[in-house]
């Protein structure tokens, strides 16, 4: 394609380049510098750019917010979870409608999809009684179940898209072999399909790393997550513990940010084949 | 190459299909038994047919919370879509440090929505955010968020943006890369300005991207809650809720299922509705083929 632009395009392209910049990063940097900076320097106006970094508020959120390291703990402990449950879920799921169809396994996926846009507000009305009964109430495994279940539609689509990639010969050539269906599923087609899995893999950690509604609704004490920790202190802190609260949303962030951005080409990847091509 | 499903191949469905079950279907289903019943903390159903839906309607408040929803939703998911149309097509036609710039963009994707309500409402305090202030000192008048329904709503909205600006724009993006260039070289040789390529070109191709990242948006805007529920609560007086939040008010602070019920499911066929579009779509590439 042809570059050529005029200089009158050239300023306007940087332009609006550098304000999109200053959008996405800025109040991202706004949290970061702030979690190093004196609590009198966090609310000056104008802002300071230039500042004596301290670490004391990282120094102080070990020594007094111990809950918060747990919530980090129970964080990680539900996202990988979910991770890994909706993993195999989708994984299993993409290959039986990649390879197999029939009338009723394309109602099936529809209806995967159709069941995908309930708003998870409406779902958790009579979950809330039922968990509790069950002794789910407050615990890490049914943050998990919902967490991986809003999330298997989608990546069984990207699933299925993948394994479409892999041309039906693999398959038979391994039957011929006497491989069977499980030992092609895990064996060989599992290998191939490594990039779909690793965008579907993003999504849900990222969703359950950062998820409010169900964790607020959900956890009262023990399977507390982080999102919700940083949502009670912003409402409970007073003017003097500002920048202890922007050292441990720095530290809620840091994990995820870096995820995202060195697997960017993957996300591009899910996000292709689960919704373009899907 | 597609075969008739075995017995096994219901084994392979069947984890995601028992998940869906449990956690969506039935409840859901539940949830619709429920709005046709009064109840609350303790007590049994009481069966009372549409009643509750009946009540909902007359609400003024439900009225409020669905126009907030109705403006929200499309005001943020319609100026998404045309900045992420605009900085996908920048990004196509060549960025300096283009990685670099992409993991910029992409950020916002990995921020929980907590930390987004939080980082926006310290920006835009109206006595000690850097953001407010200047818009302050700009002379453009005081950002009250709290006192006012507009403002607050508003605010929600662009944290809303913030945070789902780069979903939009990796959609459009991995769109125009599906776009095959030598149309753009073919319509270059006949003379075509950069203009003319983009309308008669980009434009048409893109519109089933463009029509599937619309639908996500507007599904996964409707449900909308955690933005408005931390920074305003629905406040002030009620005045700022969306359809989600007003559910949580009577489901879990008022203990009135019934209403919550009603609501919920109504957001049911609003969400299936804005789907069924992507779905009949869907419906028939699946068996066609």
């Amino acid at each position: 394609m042809q570059n050529s632009f005029s200089p009158i395009e050239r300023v306007v392209r940087s332009v609006f380049l550098a304000l999109m910049l200053l959008w996405s990063v800025g109040p991202i940097l706004f949290i970061v510098s702030s979690s190093f900076k004196r609590q009198v320097d966090i609310f000056v106006y104008p802002p300071k750019f230039v500042f004596a970094p301290t670490i004391d508020n990282y120094i102080k959120l070990l020594d007094q917010w111990q809950g918060f390291f747990k919530a980090m703990g129970n964080s990680l402990i539900v996202a990988l979870g979910a991770t890994v449950l909706a993993g195999i879920v989708s994984f299993l799921g993409g290959y039986a409608y990649s390879r197999y169809r029939s009338r009723l396994t394309s109602w099936t996926a529809v209806y995967m999809i159709a069941v995908r846009v309930l708003p998870p507000i409406v779902v958790t009305l009579p979950l809330f009684p039922v968990v509790n009964r069950l002794g789910l109430g407050d615990t890490h495994i049914l943050l998990i179940l919902l967490y991986a279940t809003f999330w298997v539609s989608l990546n069984t689509m990207i699933m299925k898209n993948f394994f479409d990639q892999i041309p039906y010969e693999l398959d038979e050539a391994a039957y011929v072999d006497g491989a069977t269906e499980w030992q092609l599923v895990s064996r060989i087609l599992a290998r191939l399909t490594f990039q779909g899995m690793a965008a579907g893999s993003i999504f849900v950690f990222v969703y359950a790393w950062n998820e409010y509604l169900f964790a607020m609704i959900f956890t009262t004490n023990h399977a507390k997550t982080a999102p919700l920790i940083l949502s009670e202190l912003m409402g409970a802190v007073d003017g003097t513990e500002w920048g202890v609260l922007f050292a441990g949303v720095t530290l809620q962030l840091i994990p995820v940010v870096l995820l995202v951005t060195l697997a960017r080409r993957y996300l591009i990847a899910g996000l292709s084949a689960g919704a373009v091509k899907g | 190459m597609h075969s008739r499903p075995r017995p096994t191949t219901w084994l392979y469905l069947s984890p995601l299909h028992l998940l869906l079950l449990a956690i969506l279907t039935l409840p859901s289903l539940y949830v619709f038994w429920l709005s046709l019943n009064e109840s609350s903390y303790g007590t049994g159903l009481a069966w009372v047919g549409l009643e509750n839906y009946r009540t909902v309607f007359a609400d003024g408040y439900f009225w409020r919370a669905a126009i907030n929803t109705f403006f929200v939703v499309n005001g943020v998911v319609y100026v998404e879509l045309i900045i992420g149309l605009a900085l996908a097509t920048l990004f196509v036609s060549g960025v300096p440090l283009r990685s670099v710039m992409f993991a910029c963009i992409l950020m916002p994707y990995a921020i929980s929505e907590v930390v987004a309500v939080l980082v926006w409402k310290m920006m835009m305090d109206p006595s000690v955010g850097a953001i407010a202030r200047t818009i302050e000192s700009m002379g453009l008048g005081m950002v009250n968020w709290s006192a006012s329904p507009t403002v607050g709503l508003t605010l929600v909205g662009v944290i809303n943006i913030w945070t789902h600006l780069p979903f939009t724009f990796l959609m459009i993006y991995a769109g125009l890369l599906a776009i095959d260039p030598a149309l753009y070289e073919a319509a270059h040789i006949d003379g075509a300005t950069r203009w003319q390529r983009f309308t008669r070109i980009t434009l048409p191709l893109l519109v089933p991207t463009l029509l599937i990242t619309l639908i996500f948006r507007l599904i996964f805007a409707f449900r909308m809650f955690t933005e408005v529920w931390l920074l305003t609560k629905g406040g002030p007086a009620r005045m700022s809720e969306v359809l989600a939040v007003y559910l949580y008010q009577h489901g879990f602070r008022y203990g009135d299922f019934g209403i919550a019920s009603a609501t919920g499911w109504l957001m049911v066929l609003g969400s299936l509705l804005l789907a069924s579009i992507f779905l009949i779509a869907m419906q028939r590439s699946m068996r066609g083929a």
